[in-house]
């Protein structure tokens, strides 16, 4: 069985490496994405393109080696080596440069995380497997067909599990799928006071006592189909509270309504009711 | 309780019952009469009626604030004092270990007498990563931020459209602006407002 394992080793790297070698060659953002990865930090800005291109070149010529048999043991050698490598580079990454990219399996900007060191882990462990036989993949498939398919498959979701630069191919669309199937944020409803809030700070009324007004929202009360807000304000030199009224039915600015009360003596020492609404032509503006 | 039914029953009636344009003082000045004084800060110092930081310690109606830059800021809290904590509350709800932002006008004590404070206040741009009962988790630049939806307290804006209590617009993947209200020292917030589009 591990013999038969082992010998599939090398099919699994070497697809790993073909793939990564094109994101590395093929990609015309490569430029981009390297400026994103630690390999800047590491080689400095004007080699880090042409490292990134090398080491693509290296990943498909050993990526392509170990896919064709028959597969010496230095090939296996060379490949552990290589996510040997890997490994290193993104323990680096992650300590130096923790924002930056890791630049591995896709062009897409995703940190390098502690998956990602996994999946070199993982194929650190395959190289190091491959390297206990020579017997080629193909015979190991031709004998045990069932078994030799499962393992590859399970080998290769494991490296697609451990990628996160590949979550936005399978795992958002399960999630989305869930939310579909549970709709777990339903249920909430009713006015917030933000939708107050807004409406009220459209309002004209709000336009003519806004300098007046000193804090933020200090209280707010739901009476009668009308929302109350209440603001600390400064009239004349006296302390003040600007109160608005807004309806909790009506959502145009027009309607809300403002009272500057003294906190002193309870007198009103303004008040501004709702405007109607301009009558004639009017341009109407829609949200974007 | 009675007072505060009385004071709102009191305000209630004066934002209701007025007369258009009539003042308890004559009548309804321009603008311009109410203009305040212009805020004057140099260009390049600090904003000297504005403060940040975790609160260190209460005493009375003072709060001890430790700046991110360990500055030592002393604001006082006020009877015309907003305080914001996911909505606007009172100074019972603040506690020692939050963070706050705080606007007013500075004493000549150095005092910062505070006319808002904004307690554990994030303001996060992120993607949803995935989505729970009531609750998101967030990417927030390779970052897990699990984001709590609280009933009656949580907004969605929409498009830019008015605010509304329902979630269920909000997509797996989708880029999210977040208002909330941190949890101190872990990775979690209450939604005050998602921003988002549909």
């Amino acid at each position: 069985m591990l013999e038969m394992i082992a010998a599939l080793q090398p099919l699994v790297v070497g697809a790993v490496l073909v793939w990564s070698a094109r994101v590395k060659l093929l990609n015309r953002h490569a430029a981009a994405t390297v400026n994103r990865s630690a390999l800047v930090r590491l080689v400095g800005e004007r080699r880090a393109l042409p490292a990134y291109r090398l080491l693509g070149g290296v990943e498909l010529a050993l990526g392509g080696l170990l896919l064709l048999p028959p597969t010496p043991r230095w090939e296996a050698a060379a490949a552990t080596a290589l996510a040997g490598g890997f490994l290193a580079y993104l323990t680096y990454a992650r300590r130096a440069a923790p924002t930056s990219s890791c630049g591995c399996l896709s062009a897409r900007a995703t940190p390098v995380s502690g998956r990602s060191v996994a999946r070199a882990g993982l194929l650190v462990a395959a190289g190091g497997l491959a390297a206990l036989t020579t017997a080629g993949w193909t015979a190991a498939l031709t004998a045990r067909p069932l078994a030799g398919v499962a393992v590859l498959l399970i080998e290769l979701a494991a490296v697609v599990a451990l990628s996160p630069e590949l979550d936005r191919a399978w795992l958002l669309p399960l999630r989305q799928l869930r939310v579909r199937l549970t709709h777990p944020l339903r249920g909430n409803s009713g006015v917030p006071l933000l939708a107050s809030v807004q409406q009220l700070q459209l309002s004209d009324a709000y336009r003519r006592v806004a300098p007046l007004l000193r804090s933020d929202i200090r209280e707010h009360w739901d009476d009668g189909g009308w929302r109350f807000v209440g603001h600390a304000a400064r009239y004349q030199g006296r302390p003040a509270t600007a109160v608005f009224a807004v309806p909790l039915t009506d959502a145009e600015p027009g309607s809300v309504r403002v009272a500057v009360v003294d906190d002193a003596t309870g007198h009103t020492l303004l008040s501004l009711a709702g405007t109607p609404p301009a009558t004639g032509p009017h341009l109407s503006v829609v949200p974007a | 309780m009675h007072q505060t039914l009385d004071r709102r029953r009191l305000l209630a009636t004066a934002a209701l019952g007025g007369v258009v344009g009539a003042t308890g003082l004559g009548s309804l000045a321009p603008e311009a009469a109410f203009a305040a004084d212009a805020v004057a800060v140099e260009p390049g110092m600090p904003d000297p009626n504005f403060a940040e930081g975790r609160i260190s310690k209460i005493s009375g109606n003072m709060l001890l604030v430790t700046g991110s830059d360990t500055v030592l800021h002393s604001i006082r809290i006020t009877d015309g004092t907003s305080i914001w904590k996911l909505h606007p509350t009172t100074f019972d709800r603040v506690a020692v270990g939050d963070g706050l932002y705080a606007r007013g006008v500075r004493l000549p004590d150095g005092t910062l007498a505070a006319d808002s404070v904004w307690v554990n206040i994030v303001n996060l741009h992120a993607h949803i990563a995935s989505v729970g009962r009531n609750v998101l988790h967030l990417d927030h630049k390779g970052q897990r931020i699990v984001a709590h939806v609280v009933t009656g307290r949580s907004a969605a804006v929409y498009n830019g459209t008015p605010a509304v209590s329902d979630m269920s617009l909000l997509r797996v993947g989708r880029h999210v602006q977040v208002l909330g209200a941190w949890h101190p020292d872990t990775n979690e917030i209450d939604i005050a407002t998602v921003y988002a589009a549909a």
